[in-house]
């Protein structure tokens, strides 16, 4: 079948990024009640990030939109279930299931997160973080070695919300993220939501957290909403991003330059118009970096 | 912190997670605090685990949802969660163990069981593997004398389903959000398949379900005749398994010769 390009080529995007991997511009994440209008309205939308796991399946409809999106934008694949940070065996079924699916969409990077789902082959299928400790850094490097030795690629990584956090930790979450990403040589995947929802939940400063992360290591940025319950945020991706959470997205530009970055909603999925509205807040802060990426 | 202990920490928190809420044997290992508290920081995740699983539960199986209604569909679900902690990776898997479920803890209600059962194989035909399908044109180009030494594959999509209750009319209504009929016993077949990109269903007569078995199974299309011809006059049987097989090939059902 014929692909988009896995970037875009047109005159915005000529630069490379740090981490040599293409700039995508802004994108959203692939949900099934949009197929049609994707194919029918064909969005200013650079391009989508498809949930791994969804494409997992034998055939049928979700494999047939996949393939027709794919050949008009490109695509990353974003996965929930490596558990990178378990102490159960790497999953090689799993594996070698993405990477066919890899092979089929050919898309721009491939991501999952910095946490564990489960032991004894159980799935919570939560995204649960780990104790921030240098052993623990070092287990997870090794088997992120693993991963992108199988996949033949390097991988990137995302910070996940937290609602707890372990007495064993030693180390601030960045410190941790900065050590696994240096150990394993891979890439950063910075979810500013799950960043802004983390620090609120453990009393630490978010700008503190952008600052510290290695910048050329961050391929891609995240943007959600969430639920706040008052003493404690909830990452739901079920409501428009928030002003404190475009600051924050600001501040990660200022110090990332331009990082391609999309918008996840996952439940109270509005139409695909208003997430394209919501995409334009992000192109619209991103522009001034842009704009002095091209000066220099 | 050893590999060790980083094991026992996992090994901790998920059993929490899957068990009734006894916090005590990982409590420890989360930090507390005055504003949320180690206890409640654990019950955001504990609740989270079972709310995830209720709601692809209730989207796996959305006219079961509406038989059941909340509360009672709510009560199955959990108890399905206490009894099947998830081994995929892929959530749209979980809860295929359901209607094996419901039929032992609703028995006063087999409706629920059988409804699962059509629902969770409508979503198995919704995304089965992909195969070719045959025409009118790939038979065409056989001749006629060849048929009886000819054996279809059946679409991967393709199941049979026996009810012992009028469950597709029960399924049907709940689905087009209309009042469902009384539930009966009424002993029937179903074949549920996948036509283009979505799943389909319709009612199978005990001998097309015996053809459609037979071919299932490897049979030449001469030996579905030659079972018909147990039932009817040659003649008849010959008609009929032509009729089967001009349905099979509109319906798309046939993926080989």
């Amino acid at each position: 079948m014929r692909h988009a390009p896995a970037f875009p080529t047109d005159s915005l995007m000529t630069h490379a990024t740090p981490a040599g991997l293409p700039f995508l511009g802004f994108g959203l994440g692939l949900r099934p009640p949009h197929y049609h209008a994707i194919l029918d309205t064909r969005p200013a939308v650079d391009w989508f990030e498809i949930l791994s796991e969804n494409y997992l399946v034998p055939g049928g409809k979700p494999l047939h939109f996949l393939d027709r999106i794919r050949a008009d934008y490109p695509m990353a694949m974003h996965g929930v279930s490596l558990s990178i940070g378990s102490t159960d065996d790497l999953d090689f079924d799993y594996l070698r299931d993405l990477k066919a699916l890899a092979e089929r969409v050919e898309p721009a990077w491939i991501s999952d997160h910095l946490c564990w789902t489960g032991v004894h082959g159980g799935n919570t299928h939560d995204l649960l973080p780990l104790p921030y400790t240098e052993e623990t850094a070092r287990h997870v490097a090794a088997r992120v070695s693993v991963v992108q030795e199988f996949l033949g690629r390097r991988i990137l990584l995302e910070n996940v919300s937290s609602y707890a956090s372990y007495a064993d930790s030693s180390l601030s979450e960045w410190e941790f993220i900065t050590l696994v990403s240096e150990l394993a040589d891979c890439l950063l995947l910075l979810d500013v939501n799950n960043i802004y929802v983390s620090a609120f939940n453990h009393g630490f400063d978010a700008r503190a957290f952008i600052d510290g992360v290695p910048a050329h290591r961050v391929q891609q940025i995240h943007l959600a909403g969430h639920h706040n319950h008052g003493d404690y945020i909830i990452d739901t991706h079920d409501a428009p991003i928030i002003d404190p959470v475009w600051e924050l997205y600001d501040y990660a530009l200022a110090r990332l330059g331009p990082v391609s970055s999309m918008i996840e909603r996952d439940d109270h999925i509005p139409e695909l118009a208003e997430l394209v509205d919501e995409l334009a807040i992000a192109r619209r802060l991103a522009a001034p970096y842009l704009a002095q990426e091209r000066a220099a | 912190m050893t590999a060790s202990r980083l094991r026992g920490v996992q090994e901790s928190l998920h059993t929490y997670l899957l068990g009734e809420g006894d916090a005590s044997a990982v409590r420890d290992a989360i930090v507390d605090d005055a504003r949320v508290g180690a206890e409640r920081r654990l019950k955001i995740y504990h609740d989270a685990y079972r709310l995830r699983l209720i709601e692809a539960l209730s989207k796996a199986y959305p006219n079961l949802f509406r038989l059941l209604g909340d509360a009672l569909f709510e009560r199955m679900a959990r108890s399905y969660i206490a009894a099947h902690p998830s081994g995929y990776r892929n959530l749209r898997w979980y809860g295929g163990e359901l209607a094996e479920h419901l039929a032992a803890a609703l028995p006063q209600h087999p409706i629920a069981g059988e409804l699962a059962r059509f629902e969770w194989t409508l979503a198995l035909a919704f995304d089965s593997t992909d195969a070719p399908v045959l025409g009118g044109a790939d038979l065409a180009a056989v001749p006629p004398e060849d048929w009886g030494r000819l054996r279809f594959a059946l679409h991967p999509s393709a199941r049979v389903l026996d009810m012992k209750l009028n469950t597709v009319a029960v399924w049907k209504a709940l689905d087009e959000d209309r009042a469902p009929p009384p539930i009966e016993e009424t002993a029937s077949a179903w074949l549920i398949w996948r036509k283009e990109l979505n799943p389909h269903y319709r009612s199978l007569d005990p001998g097309e379900r015996a053809s459609l078995t037979l071919i299932a199974n490897g049979a030449c299309f001469a030996e579905v005749c030659e079972a018909l011809n147990g039932d009817e006059a040659e003649s008849d049987a010959a008609a009929r398994a032509a009729g089967f097989l001009a349905a099979w090939l509109g319906d798309g059902l046939l993926s080989r010769l």
